[in-house]
């Protein structure tokens, strides 16, 4: 980098000038960063925090997709009552809980751990392969969604899919299965789907943390006779912590409230065997014209992740909130 | 010693091999997309597998740029993710900027609000933003979807940018200003040039966030001329008999944008992306 150079505190030109260039400065700081922040706030306030707001109002009407320009009917907590009484709640909720947000958070968590620290090892840097392991990595994640979605549909296609020929032609199979229909392996055609594309972010997010580790303590380590499980356990691990924290609270929100992967696999099929909190939503709200009810769904949705977000605020940010 | 080396070398080629039969799992997906892409149409729809088939033809990408409506959706996502990149970014410059350098009141708290937006599942918001829309007559139109997707990009990009230009020397633009310079100045003449490779990931992000997206998408805009790339692709595979030729060349154009900028740009992108997302 060339020189910085030094702020001049003193203008140069003589005269008055020198006055007003200091009450300029003043003002300069006393509104412009409101002014420099009214595009972005004036944006979130309108179109993200209004919204949410009003979500709230029509959870308590009664209010078709058909009838928007009449407005909706208020009707209490009637929403909610249904809510709670209808079985597909729970249904959607242990779904969401359980397979789409636990099963592949911590499938993602354990491989993301395993493909980091493979990565990581001496032998790929010292043969440089770090710049092609990197870029294989992250196929998955420059593979937009939908298409990963569609890929692995065509892959587990009952009779024409990569999958099923490969099974049947070894012998595994008699017949090609068709996963994504069948309700006894829906759920796990949908957890590979969400955990390989999803899987890179955790794999780079900790690539970058363990590569942070200085390699003196490995060394230091090492003098000591620790062997290279015991540095896994006792240094990489423990040293991995914060970060691999702060991970898993982002991937559990981002999950959570994910409707593309269950939606474009099934459609909450077969049946309703992968019904989620978020394809409930969408399927009150905008197949069956509830939208009061898809609402009422989506501030029960809101709630939960309300939790999880202060967790993470507390995890992530205590510190650098404090320094600030 | 040699004995040693053998055994050293033998465990280097275990874990590289370990490593690159997983990595070489992870691409297949996205490899077998392109592969069936440019596969004859009878030989796709086959009973035996066969990983490169025996003619390739890029006739596939023929029948879907002439004869279905792809390439509408391809210029729709274009002009929407490409305005709402440059939007974005712009006013998140301005944003990221009054963080990084003024200390003013109520910052903690604006601050706090974007980063909660950022978490903020905009799933939810799909219900209301509708309802919303619909009364600004914003349903169905190009800049409904713009508005939506400069605002679910904002949160991350102003986030992204802050920890940029915290890394820019104060001293850089204080000269400028005593100088003289307009705060437009010294944001696009003084800062600009030093943080641009992080400007750069952040519009990428912005980018592939509006490139990607489907849900909006799928609420907002239902006339077909209006669609974009998700969900006109989308569309394909919901029917009963699809064409899978097509689905895998749509995919393939799908997939062209994001993969060339981050495969040529990775080694900027990912370590700003990954320490932006998770920083301490």
């Amino acid at each position: 980098m060339g020189v910085t150079p030094l702020p001049r505190l003193s203008p140069a030109k003589p005269g008055s000038g020198g006055r007003q260039a200091l009450s300029g400065y003043r003002l300069r700081h006393l509104i412009e960063p409101y002014v420099l922040l009214l595009p972005a706030l004036s944006v979130l306030l309108v179109f993200f925090f209004r919204p949410a707001l009003f979500n709230i109002v029509l959870s308590f009407q009664r209010i078709s997709l058909f009838e928007l320009g009449r407005g909706g009917k208020w009707v209490g907590l009637a929403n909610f009552v249904a809510l709670v009484q209808d079985p597909l709640t729970e249904l959607a909720l242990r779904n969401t809980i359980f397979w789409l947000t636990a099963m592949t958070v911590s499938l993602r968590i354990a491989l993301g751990l395993v493909l980091a620290l493979l990565l990581n090892t001496l032998v790929i840097r010292r043969w440089h392969l770090s710049g092609l392991a990197r870029s294989l990595v992250l196929i998955p994640w420059v593979t937009p969604p939908v298409v990963a979605v569609a890929a692995w549909q065509w892959l587990l296609q009952a009779r024409y899919g990569a999958v099923n020929q490969l099974l049947v032609e070894t012998g595994l199979l008699t017949d090609g299965i068709p996963f994504l229909a069948r309700s006894s392996t829906v759920w796990w055609a949908i957890t590979a789907i969400v955990v390989w594309r999803e899987l890179p972010f955790v794999v780079i997010a900790l690539l970058a943390s363990l590569q942070s580790i200085p390699d003196e303590i490995y060394e230091a380590a090492r003098i000591d006779g620790a062997n290279e499980r015991r540095i896994l356990y006792h240094v990489t691990l423990p040293l991995l912590r914060p970060v691999l924290a702060v991970v898993t609270l982002l991937i559990t929100i981002w999950t959570f409230n994910n409707f593309l992967y269950v939606w474009l696999a099934t459609r909450g099929g077969p049946g309703v065997r992968t019904q989620v909190l978020a394809t409930q939503m969408y399927l009150e709200a905008f197949v069956n014209y509830r939208l009061g009810y898809g609402a009422a769904v989506g501030v029960l949705m809101g709630l939960i992740m309300l939790v999880f977000s202060v967790v993470y605020f507390n995890t992530a940010f205590k510190k650098s909130l404090g320094q600030a | 010693m040699s004995r040693v080396r053998a055994g050293q070398l033998a465990q280097d080629l275990l874990v590289v091999g370990l490593t690159f039969a997983l990595l070489l799992g992870l691409a297949f997906p996205t490899l077998w997309i392109f592969l069936t892409s440019i596969r004859p149409e009878q030989e796709v729809f086959s009973d035996t597998f066969r990983l490169i088939s025996s003619t390739l033809t890029l006739e596939s990408y023929r029948t879907l740029l002439a004869k279905t409506t792809f390439p509408t959706y391809i210029r729709n996502s274009l002009v929407v993710s490409l305005i709402t990149t440059v939007t974005s970014v712009a006013i998140s410059l301005l944003a990221a900027y009054s963080f990084s350098r003024h200390r003013f009141r109520f910052r903690g708290v604006l601050l706090i609000m974007v980063v909660f937006s950022q978490l903020f599942p905009y799933v939810i918001l799909i219900t209301p933003i509708y309802v919303f829309f619909y009364h600004l007559k914003l349903v169905n139109t190009t800049l409904g979807l713009i508005i939506a997707y400069i605002a679910t990009t904002v949160p991350f990009c102003v986030y992204m940018l802050l920890g940029y230009l915290d890394s820019v020397p104060r001293e850089l633009d204080e000269a400028a200003i005593v100088d003289g310079c307009s705060t437009i100045r010294v944001i696009c003449s003084v800062v600009l040039p030093v943080a641009w490779p992080g400007v750069a990931a952040t519009a990428i992000y912005s980018f592939a966030q509006s490139w990607n997206e489907y849900l909006i998408a799928l609420t907002l805009v239902t006339r077909n001329e209006l669609k974009t790339v998700p969900v006109g692709l989308a569309s394909f595979f919901g029917e009963y008999t699809t064409r899978w030729d097509l689905v895998m060349t749509a995919s393939v154009l799908a997939t062209v944008p994001t993969l060339i900028i981050f495969l040529v740009l990775q080694r900027h992108l990912v370590s700003g992306l990954a320490t932006g997302a998770v920083k301490q």
